[in-house]
């Protein structure tokens, strides 16, 4: 019928519209991993032949376990010490609403601008018992030259400490953003009920934002999978050596810069990718986060409404 | 439902005395390590902001919070603009450059496929969902060195315009977009345009882009604040030093002076650490600016399609 030949222009319209971002999604989200995936089996040093083997090949990396143990000590403190420390300090923000606390409120953002080579300078001042302002502290405890704090053996800590209060800030203001879109009703019933502010923070609270946790959880635990620029700005530029190869990506960029072997760095990278998709799949469709977006399809909503006329005639 | 930062509490109803006074102290300890908090949190900034109004002895042993001189400020902006035949202006430029033109495409390109995600009925819309809320969820770091490859391939290595278009790839805003003008325009009010003879680029340009300009500024600000201390990306893409941002450019800066690490070698033009901090200054600092005027619409942002307005 002459409705579907008038809707067909307005189409191709919309679409137009939509075509420079969908260019940019395909070109540098789905073509990078076709580009990696077919990148995978070429010919390289470490796999003369070429083949699919470089998976096994990339396991074998003597570098790898190391770097696995590295970044999985990192995951194991910084990802749980994120979870508690970010709820507990959105919890406490929220037990009243202080004029005060505006201002706390944005003290805390000021260590998310701090990050990457900037962040690099400033935690390596923070630990340096020369220069710190917190030396006195660390002259208390006994710590009054640098050796002392920077060895490989405390590099896990020292990251996390850098990640940790990069991030923080911003994800206390996040879940305490989440915490204000809990109803004032629900709070109320809950005092008249007798809760104590710790029973209405862990049983009414924490609860109700849980998907934010969540949400939050995932991504931290991707962003910290992929943790390159302190361990290589550290490693390259303040204390030569000291995080050589440290993390995945470090190996992976290695691999293609200082080896020239794109394979095993697609491979490696590809490896890599599929924990954070699989974390992103889990929020999309394992939590309600996303529980306004309307994933059907035309003919769907179509069907739907079709079924919902029938029902009220 | 909106994000009420100063809603005022409901009023707690009367409770026994000796439980009251229980509160109080566990109230005091609360505030009292929140309060230890903001003031630790900004203490690295207060170093950075004050290091450079110091000599680099004074940085190693006067007070590390104390003031010395704005001299120090101008020897060290003096000392930094000296350093490789000006190239600290280069990264300047090329910072606020290619930010510009992210912020700008970036902006656009999302601020677009959010009105025809919300306006239309295309086909494939739950796929285009899925991959945006997928690459959204996924670390850009993840396919730098992919990334790298497709470049190499194109010819684009060492060239801005790989930073530029890779990084207005912007899954983010496109979700934004979509959720705002999902729940500010309703569909009926496009039906009755359409109804008055109005294309679908008329949808866009007179009715959705006039009520967007607060979306615009979110997305604006956004991309401003992902892509400004952005680091990997333009360090792989870019090699060269005339083409580099002032993250790299730090980078580059703790790397080939004595500044961090005594045993990087001297330098024609002294590059020490009250000139390191500066640097930070100047990367650190316009976020700092942005965010403090922000902080709201950062988190209402960042919880986009899962807090009602």
């Amino acid at each position: 019928m002459s409705k579907g030949r008038v809707h067909k222009p307005k189409n191709l319209l919309m679409i137009a519209m939509l075509s420079p971002y969908l260019a940019l999604l395909f070109l540098f989200g789905v073509l990078p991993l076709i580009m990696a995936v077919i990148n995978v089996p070429s010919k390289s040093p470490s796999n003369p032949n070429g083949g699919w083997h470089v998976f096994k090949i990339v396991l074998h990396d003597f570098r790898l376990v190391p770097a696995a143990w590295h970044v999985l000590g990192f995951m194991a403190l910084f990802v749980p010490l994120m979870i508690f420390f970010v709820v507990a300090m959105s919890l406490m923000l929220d037990t009243d609403t202080a004029p005060w606390k505006k201002w706390v409120r944005l003290a805390y953002i000021v260590p998310a601008c701090i990050s990457g080579s900037v962040a690099v300078l400033l935690w390596y001042v923070l630990l340096e018992p020369t220069l710190s302002p917190f030396k006195g502290v660390m002259h208390f405890f006994g710590i009054t030259q640098a050796t002392q704090i920077w060895k490989t053996s405390n590099l896990t800590y020292i990251l996390v400490f850098m990640a940790f209060l990069s991030l923080a800030g911003q994800w206390i203001l996040i879940q305490f953003g989440s915490l204000q879109s809990i109803s004032g009703e629900i709070l109320e019933a809950a005092r008249v009920d007798g809760c104590t502010q710790f029973q209405l923070a862990t049983k009414i609270k924490l609860p109700l934002i849980r998907k934010y946790v969540i949400y939050m959880g995932v991504l931290v635990f991707a962003g910290g999978l992929q943790i390159f620029v302190e361990p290589q700005l550290l490693n390259s530029s303040v204390y030569h050596g000291i995080a050589q190869q440290w993390s995945f990506d470090q190996l992976s960029y290695s691999l293609a810069f200082d080896n020239g072997n794109f394979g095993e760095a697609s491979a490696l990278s590809l490896m890599l990718l599929v924990p954070s998709l699989i974390g992103a799949l889990l929020v999309i469709f394992k939590t309600d986060m996303f529980e306004d977006v309307n994933f059907k399809s035309p003919k769907k909503l179509a069907k739907e409404a079709k079924k919902r006329e029938a029902v009220t005639a | 439902m909106s994000i009420d930062f100063d809603k005022k509490a409901p009023a707690t109803p009367e409770a026994p005395r000796k439980k009251k006074r229980k509160i109080s102290i566990g109230h005091y300890a609360v505030n009292g390590w929140l309060i230890f908090w903001a003031i630790f949190s900004v203490i690295p900034m207060l170093w950075l902001i004050l290091a450079p109004s110091k000599t680099d002895r004074q940085v190693s042993y006067k007070n590390p919070l104390s003031f010395a001189s704005f001299h120090g400020y101008v020897r060290a902006w003096k000392n930094l603009q000296d350093f490789n035949s000006g190239v600290l202006a280069h990264w300047v430029i090329n910072s606020v450059t290619y930010n510009l033109a992210i912020v700008v495409f970036a902006s656009v390109t999302a601020s677009l496929a959010g009105f025809v995600i919300s306006a239309s009925r295309i086909r494939f819309k739950k796929t285009f969902l899925i991959s945006t809320l997928i690459m959204m969820l996924v670390p850009p770091v993840a396919l730098v060195i992919p990334l790298f490859i497709e470049m190499n391939k194109v010819n684009l290595i060492d060239n801005p315009l790989s930073v530029i278009l890779i990084s207005s790839l912007y899954p983010f805003g496109a979700f934004l977009s979509y959720i705002y003008y999902s729940n500010t325009i309703p569909p009926e009010i496009y039906e009755s345009a359409r109804l008055d003879g109005c294309s679908d680029f008329g949808l866009y340009t007179k009715i959705a882009f006039p009520l967007s300009h607060p979306l615009l500024a979110l997305l604006a600000f956004f991309a401003f604040v992902g892509n400004w201390g952005n680091y990997f990306m333009p360090y792989i893409m870019l090699p060269s030093p005339e083409h580099y941002t002032l993250p790299v450019g730090l980078g580059a800066l703790f790397f080939s002076t004595p500044a961090i690490n005594p045993g990087n070698g001297a330098t024609s033009v002294p590059i020490l650490k009250p000139e390191i901090a500066l640097a930070g200054i100047l990367v650190a600092v316009p976020v700092m600016i942005v965010f403090l005027i922000s902080q709201k619409r950062l988190i209402r942002g960042m919880l986009a399609g899962s807090i009602k307005e």
